[in-house]
């Protein structure tokens, strides 16, 4: 446990966005933002980190028979359901037009062998090839993204130059025809997205892929090799929010590690945050998070 | 602030050089300030928050090895192509332009109203001679070099790390460097200037000075007063106090003008350096009157 100060910075950081907020309230009167209430007995929400120790390929992901170990591991644990199969007929209908909204970012994509992963268990649950897409930038033009009925997300996490790091909440920016509506206040706002008519409701699992994530950038491109490592990881949660946040805690326990100190983030990432304690789409604050862990524990940092 | 030039595309273009060694350029690509994120996304934010007017983009490849990339940007005026060089300083001085840093395949400069990345997708001894012959290169090309913001010379120069000043319009960007408060409470934007400056005092101890200056004296009184009401609630009336961490913040508006000194080790040595800043910027208004 640290022992440092809080102090009035600390306060007016997560006034707006963390439990933390109540701590310093009475000794700051006139700041923005208000605690948070405590909700009583709260469950807890279901995150899944699996990782294998297997090289990676050129690619940046394991071998897809690995890939899909690992992610079949990880839904089974994250529904409490033995049978793959059975698992994804809990999300997925057979009558469902499947979206898999994945990233196609130059240096560190979501990878083919996520995406095909996902769809061979999609089409486990008895969904007809031809009613399934996958799809990032073209999401809005896309007739299977325009007529679906479930989302799958899966992106992977990386530092980002104004939203601090792109994230599973930030994956569906694509489904605006200007995305730079979003950028207000570092991209505070972006759990909005999720109340768009293409996509209000329709998420069924959310991916986030840790294979070779980010943990700084620099540049235009916000890219340098020096700045990936291989964590060899996918977190898996219906919760976007609660994944989010237990990916943005390996990327700051790589910072600190890596730098040496608790430098922060190029931008604050406070849309996880505000994605929770001013929009409701799920949950932050680790402490309401059963992380369940699987697989390689090497340099798993959380 | 220096004359605004208008963008030229081809102008800038002809900075860059056709070909680097065996490395064969791609089809230019030229984005402006709307355009921006189709080329970086949201990275286009920072740029903008520095008034870009336009970028050229040119991929430099050969087979086997790895791509390098410049990005030449026409930030509008040398003070922004100055501010957006100084979002991230670290790396080593490449002596290239009037500023320049180098690290992990990546060397930025800024020389007149051009800000300019040139990155190599992956770092090797080679690509690292091509991205430092490139920026020579482009920078020899610029005829011209462009003042710095004039607000740099409201800094007592005392304990100043002068080469750690960041020059910015935006509160997010002051975030970035010195976090302050999640909301704008010193109400910054594209009508503001600021310099963030690093200090450094006995046994390492590191204090910073902000100056702000706004379109007018009413937009810093009420800046300057809702920076008080928010983050020195416990002043009292009085210019400074102790926070937290046992360090001291101090603010004062003078004109169009803000300037707040942010974990001084005392009272007294708070107050000096704002004394010392109204004293520049006397100095600076003097030297206007007489021109």
């Amino acid at each position: 446990m640290s022992n440092r100060t809080i102090t009035r910075r600390d306060f007016l950081k997560v006034a707006s966005a963390a439990p933390l907020a109540g701590v310093l309230a009475p000794a700051l009167k006139g700041a923005p933002g208000a605690p948070r209430a405590a909700g009583a007995a709260e469950e807890k929400v279901r995150v899944v980190l699996v990782r294998d120790p297997s090289p990676l390929g050129p690619g940046g992901a394991p071998p897809a028979d690995v890939v899909q170990r690992m992610l079949d591991d990880a839904v089974r644990a994250l529904l409490g359901e033995g049978d793959i199969d059975k698992a994804w007929k809990t999300l997925i209908r057979p009558e469902d037009v499947v979206g898999i909204k994945t990233n196609a970012w130059r240096y560190i994509p979501t990878t083919t062998e996520v995406e095909q992963s996902l769809k061979r268990r999609v089409m486990g649950a008895g969904v007809a090839e031809d009613r399934i897409g996958i799809d990032d930038r073209g999401v809005l033009r896309n007739p299977v993204f325009q007529k679906s009925t479930a989302l799958i997300n899966a992106r992977p996490m990386r530092s980002h130059h104004w939203s601090g790091v792109g994230s599973l909440i930030k994956n569906y920016i694509m489904f605006v025809p200007q995305p730079s509506a979003y950028h207000g206040d570092t991209c505070a706002d972006l759990a909005t997205l999720w109340n768009l008519p293409e996509v209000k409701g329709k998420t069924r699992l959310n991916v986030l892929v840790m294979f070779t994530p980010l943990f700084h950038g620099v540049g235009p491109h916000h890219y340098a090799k020096e700045y990936v490592w291989d964590y060899k990881g996918l977190i898996v949660s219906r919760d976007p929010v609660a994944a989010d946040a237990t990916g943005l805690r390996i990327i700051q326990a790589r910072r600190k590690a890596f730098f040496g100190d608790d430098r922060p983030l190029q931008m604050t990432p406070h849309h996880i945050q505000l994605a929770d304690t001013r929009h409701h789409l799920g949950v932050s604050d680790p402490a309401r998070i059963e992380l369940v862990k699987l697989g390689w524990d090497e340099g798993i940092l959380i | 602030m220096s004359q605004p030039q208008a963008p030229d595309a081809h102008g800038l273009a002809s900075y860059i050089p056709a070909t680097a060694g065996p490395w064969l350029s791609e089809a230019d690509q030229v984005f402006d300030a709307e355009t921006i994120f189709d080329y970086i996304d949201g990275a286009g934010e920072v740029y903008r928050s520095y008034n870009m007017k336009l970028l050229v983009a040119r991929r430099f490849h050969k087979d086997g090895k790895p791509d390098v990339v410049v990005d030449a940007f026409d930030m509008g005026s040398s003070e922004d192509a100055f501010g957006v060089f100084t979002h991230d300083l670290d790396g080593e001085d490449a002596a290239v332009g009037q500023g320049s840093t180098y690290k992990a395949g990546l060397l930025s400069f800024w020389k007149d109203r051009y800000f300019l990345s040139v990155y190599a997708e992956e770092e090797t001894a080679e690509t690292k001679g091509l991205v430092l012959e490139l920026g020579r290169a482009i920078a020899a090309a610029i005829p011209r070099e462009g003042p710095k913001p004039g607000l740099l010379k409201l800094l007592p120069p005392e304990g100043l790390e002068a080469e750690r000043v960041r020059f910015f319009h935006n509160h997010s960007v002051l975030n970035y460097h010195f976090f302050v408060a999640d909301t704008d409470i010193l109400l910054l934007g594209q009508r503001a200037a600021a310099v963030l400056a690093e200090y450094r005092g006995s046994g390492g101890a590191r204090s910073r000075l902000l100056v702000v200056e706004y379109a007018d004296p009413g937009e810093a009184a009420q800046a300057g007063a809702s920076f008080i009401k928010v983050y020195m609630p416990d002043a009292g009336g009085k210019t400074g106090v102790r926070t937290e961490n046992g360090k001291w913040t101090a603010a004062r508006i003078r004109g169009r003008h803000v300037a707040v000194v942010f974990d001084e080790d005392s009272e007294g040595k708070a107050g000096q350096r704002l004394e010392a800043f109204e004293t520049l910027l006397a100095k600076a208004a003097e030297g206007r009157k007489e021109r």
